[in-house]
């Protein structure tokens, strides 16, 4: 019967420390040879989270202009007005909208070849939140709930990925992770997630969650495993509502100084928060920054949002160096696609996945490079195209995840976490 | 001393909470027993435009709906019992040691498992004191009859199958057909249309994605090919031949070759920006002019003539050309032919008894849903390379609903009269145990859970709106928003399905969910009560009722009333106690 019914179910203990069920292997065969994979990499990850790697993703929703952030083009009618500016490593220029950023530029691995096939916001954010495209049979996890998955830490009474900002349409979850790996959403920083706060005083929810053990307690049934599965929630649930790692949600904590070093707008307190979040042992924060489609009036649309990125991100960049925590935390900048190297009629640029910019910074990364070139006038990668495959391939190097790993979908059929793509070498340290 | 005697006073409180039921009004429109009878805000009554297109097309097929009941209730039975006895000759024959047969559920669990399962939310405290005080020997039956003839009957699954289509969908801007795929379906399974022909009409469907419904698995996949073609062949026969896609699987015996001949019948689906008025949305188009345009982006905004299957060794060359050929018969259609006749011709196919898989994944969904376990797991994952646990019984059941022209509800009639069903609940059994000796408790779906905490706590359906009557499109209500947070994909092994703690910290802490705990101010459901009724005992009867759908055991009971004397008010108290109950594990699972 069993053969015949070629499941593999085995009881796990999830990062809650809740028992929770995790089976599905196709045949015996390819479930023991995969639970050997699993063991080897059990290890290899209890080794990760000691390191306590984390990483922060700054999204840029709506595809942000590569000439008016890392790839100029001065000299080009293409370019536009945009003007480049020196950084503090010699040779390497970027727009002048990123004064701030240009003073960190050691830091950062500015990737100019950037390079994939969707250029629609749907499919391109997902491919870029997941590495894969969005196929209706298999759903693939975000990048955060990966690293969730692999590094968060069982000491962390907070959700170790958490979404800062209101809106990631098309970016994936959980998925095939499942949902317990869902990101946990902050609409705003600075203000306390939903649901966060007791309503009535510490002592009556205490005796309420009494109430619920002793009412449970006294039901006559079969579903005791159900129960024990639903308090352990419960318990983790009311741990984190009454831990003082909840204080990390709280600005206010931080001194007037170093909220004005970040700057005065919403995207300054996702850094700050995030920040505080990895500093709490949170190991994936994602921070939005939105309206990138600048179809029109694209110069002066890429200045204002230049202008409430530059001062955070260096600053993050800074602060997380001051204080030690830069070494193990990896910060990717990027969005869905670059844009069109034509100016059209309304001074705009339009969608352009072929040839665009990303960053990384911090754990494992070898700052002060530019990897890729772009031709003169930014139409083509002339030199050293990065798939979104290869990005996530670093980026997960970078982390000590190995990207080969794979994850079991609802049929049953092994994914890996990165199908195909090379690790960028040149980009780690 | 009180086991006779509780349950006395429990009938006590019974009496005295029918006459409850009678003057609250957030609850006078819920149920068949209920004096009220009003429709709620988010049943059919609503249904505007979409239906009425919906309506048109329907009746435009060559078959009227399953005429209502015609089978009877009898063929049911009789089905229901050869089903049971098949079971026992293929799957209980040989049980291993020391296993049981699980006995027949109580009155109370069989209730609140049949109204979960069929409108989608508890019994009201009338219906479940009237059925237990009734008597009748049939009364389970007429109980599931009841439940069937409900207009909650076809929201509930009208949510579950907009589920598993848009939990897969490839793109979050489709989910604007979400709340006209909800209508379609609701109408459609109150109707009692035949499966065979709403899979048609999702088949075939063309028009604007917000208006017609019946698009969504079009739509969820923005028109793409290749995952309209696995969609289709996934919800509709539970065959997941995509996974044959890129390359020969070893152990499936459909080749890559058939599922690019399945593509064949999809190449000329558009999905284009349309304008409806102010909105901005799409339409499902057929695009049948000849001149094959490239495809600029990666969407579906332009059809292709035909269907080519990439060549793996030189994926930028155009592929190979593929005939239209259903797999599962070999049946084949012309290269040339229209979008329409393409589309129409497979749902014939699909649809026809040659093809053993349509009728089966419908009853594997459903045998699954309700019981806990499906024939085939995941419930749509099927196909004659898959371990299916009774295959007899499967084959008959299946072919008896086929016998019925597809009729949904004589199929829940059917499986909710077997014993099978009707059995007491255990924990999910391991791989070496014999399935089906018990039915297992199902994690609620989301928007089950909303319904029954929104009788919980006695709040109106009217203030939570649903859908803004100034737009009919939007789709961000109470119901929707809790849905993402306690929402899964129907189609994953609910096994996997685990409670979150974003869920948990909304049930504990949601301000909204604590007013309406108040026994004082402005929430007043729970304050109506306790002056309504002075014996805590009756109150703490009445709560478990609301909230449970059943009485409290004498342990609990005992636990209750300790409490309350514990607390300085005995408000305080019943608010500790609605809030436990709506926080316990029970709440969340059917039983």
């Amino acid at each position: 019967m069993s053969l015949q019914l070629a499941h593999h179910v085995h009881a796990a203990v999830n990062r809650w420390g809740v028992i929770g069920r995790r089976h599905f292997l196709r045949n015996l065969a390819a479930g023991a040879a995969s639970l050997g994979l699993v063991d080897r990499l059990a290890l290899q990850a209890d080794e990760l989270r000691r390191q306590g790697k984390a990483c922060i993703l700054l999204w840029m929703q709506g595809g942000p202009s590569q000439f008016e952030t890392w790839d100029p083009k001065p000299g080009h009618g293409n370019g536009g007005e945009t003007k480049a500016i020196d950084t503090s490593v010699p040779g390497i220029q970027v727009a002048e909208n990123l004064p701030r950023l240009a003073a960190v530029a050691h830091e950062l691995a500015i990737i100019r070849s950037m390079s994939t096939r969707e250029g629609n916001h749907q499919r391109a954010s997902f491919l870029m939140h997941t590495a894969h495209v969005p196929v209706a049979s298999v759903q693939y996890p975000a990048m955060g709930s990966v690293v969730w998955k692999e590094l968060g830490s069982p000491d962390c009474q907070l959700p170790s990925f958490v979404r800062v900002g209101r809106r990631f349409p098309n970016s994936s979850d959980g998925g095939l992770l499942g949902t317990d790996y869902n990101a946990f959403l902050v609409p705003q920083a600075g203000r306390l997630p939903e649901n966060v706060q007791l309503t009535t005083d510490q002592a009556r929810f205490q005796r309420r969650l009494a109430l619920i053990d002793r009412l449970e307690a006294a039901t006559t049934g079969a579903e005791a495993e159900l129960v024990a599965s639903h308090r352990g929630l419960y318990r983790k649930a009311s741990q984190m509502v009454l831990s003082p790692q909840m204080k990390a949600f709280d600005l206010g904590q931080e001194p007037d100084a170093v909220r004005q070093r970040y700057g005065e707008s919403e995207f300054a307190a996702g850094c700050l928060l995030a920040r505080r979040l990895v500093e709490a042992g949170v190991v994936f924060v994602e921070v939005g920054l939105g309206n990138w489609d600048t179809h029109d009036n694209n110069f002066e649309r890429s200045r204002d949002l230049t202008a409430q990125l530059d001062q955070p991100f260096a600053c993050l960049l800074q602060d997380l160096r001051e204080r030690g925590l830069l070494d193990r935390t990896l910060v990717v900048w990027m969005g869905e696609f670059g844009r069109t190297p034509r100016i059209n009629p309304r001074a705009g640029r339009d969608h352009y996945p072929r040839a665009f910019s990303a960053v990384l910074a911090g754990s494992g990364i070898r700052g002060g490079q530019v990897i890729g070139r772009t031709s003169a006038g930014g139409e083509d990668v002339v030199d050293r195209p990065v798939s979104a495959q290869d990005l996530f391939r670093t980026v997960y190097a970078a982390l000590g995840i190995d990207a080969d790993k794979e994850n079991m979908s609802s049929i049953g059929r092994p994914i890996k976490i990165v199908e195909g793509g090379a690790v960028v070498q040149e980009a780690l340290a | 001393m009180r086991c006779v005697s509780s349950w006395c006073r429990g009938l006590g409180a019974i009496v005295l909470v029918v006459g409850l039921e009678n003057v609250a009004p957030a609850q006078s429109d819920r149920g068949p027993t209920s004096a009220g009878g009003a429709s709620s805000s988010d049943a059919a009554a609503d249904l505007k435009a979409p239906a009425a297109v919906a309506e048109e097309r329907a009746g435009s097929l060559d078959r009227p709906a399953v005429a209502a009941s015609a089978a009877g209730a009898g063929d049911a039975a009789e089905v229901a019992a050869r089903v049971d006895e098949l079971l026992g000759e293929e799957v209980f024959a040989q049980l291993g040691p020391g296993e049981t047969l699980a006995p027949r559920a109580s009155d109370e669990v069989f209730l609140r498992r049949a109204a979960l399962d069929l409108i989608g939310e508890n019994p009201t405290p009338a219906e479940v004191i009237a059925f237990l005080l009734d008597e009748t020997v049939d009364k389970r039956a007429r109980a599931s009859e009841q439940f069937l003839a409900e207009p909650r009957f076809g929201h509930n699954w009208a949510r579950y199958w907009r589920d598993v289509i848009f939990y897969r969908r490839a793109d979050d801007r489709s989910l604007i057909t979400a709340p006209a795929t909800e209508e379609f379906l609701a109408e459609k399974f109150n109707q009692n249309i035949g499966w065979d022909l709403i899979a048609r009409e999702f088949i075939v469907a063309t028009g604007n994605i917000r208006e017609n419904g019946q698009t969504a698995v079009i739509a969820a996949q923005d028109g793409m090919t290749e995952d309209v073609t696995a969609e289709i062949s996934r919800i509709f026969m539970g065959v997941q031949i995509q996974c044959a896609q890129c390359h020969d699987h070893p152990t499936d015996r459909w080749k890559r070759e058939q599922f690019h001949e399945l593509a064949a019948f999809f190449p000329r689906v558009a999905v284009r920006p349309e304008r409806l008025g102010d909105i901005r949305t799409f339409a499902v188009v057929s695009d049948d002019r000849l001149f094959p345009r490239r495809r600029m982006k990666n969407d579906g905004r332009f059809g292709q003539p035909e269907h080519y299957m990439p060549d793996l060794n030189d994926p930028e060359s155009r592929g190979k050309l593929m005939t239209p050929t259903f797999f599962v018969t070999g049946q084949q259609l012309r290269l040339g032919a229209t979008d329409l006749e393409r589309r129409g011709t497979l749902a014939d196919w699909m649809t026809s008894r040659q093809n053993p898989w349509f009728a089966k994944a419908f009853v594997n969904r459903v045998w699954g849903e309700l019981m806990g376990e499906g024939f085939y797991e995941p419930l749509d994952d099927l196909g004659p390379d898959r371990p299916c646990s009774a295959p007899r019984t499967l084959e008959y059941l299946a072919g008896q609903f086929e016998a019925h022209q597809y009729d949904i509800k004589w199929l829940y009639r059917t499986v909710m009269s077997t014993q099978a069903y009707q059995r007491e609940s255990r924990p999910r059994r391991t791989p070496e145990q014999t399935p089906f000796l018990a039915n297992c408790s199902q994690r609620l779906r989301s928007d089950q859970i909303f319904s029954c905490l929104m009788n919980a706590l006695g709040i109106p359906r009217e203030m939570l709106g649903g859908r803004d009557p100034g737009n009919r499109f939007r789709n961000n209500g109470p119901r929707f928003l809790f849905s993402r947070v306690f929402g899964y994909d129907p189609s994953d092994p609910r096994q996997e399905v685990t409670g979150t703690i974003p869920q948990a910290l909304l049930l504990m802490n949601s301000p909204i969910i604590n007013r309406m705990v108040q026994a004082r101010g402005r929430g007043g459901e729970l304050g109506r009560l306790l002056a309504a009724e002075p014996e805590n005992e009756g109150a703490v009867v009445e709560l478990y009722l609301r909230c449970l759908a059943r009485r409290p055991s004498q342990a609990e009971l005992e636990v209750c009333l300790e409490h309350i004397r514990t607390c300085s008010s005995r408000g305080e108290a019943f608010e500790d106690l609605l809030w436990s109950l709506v926080n316990r594990t029970e709440f969340l699972y059917r039983p």
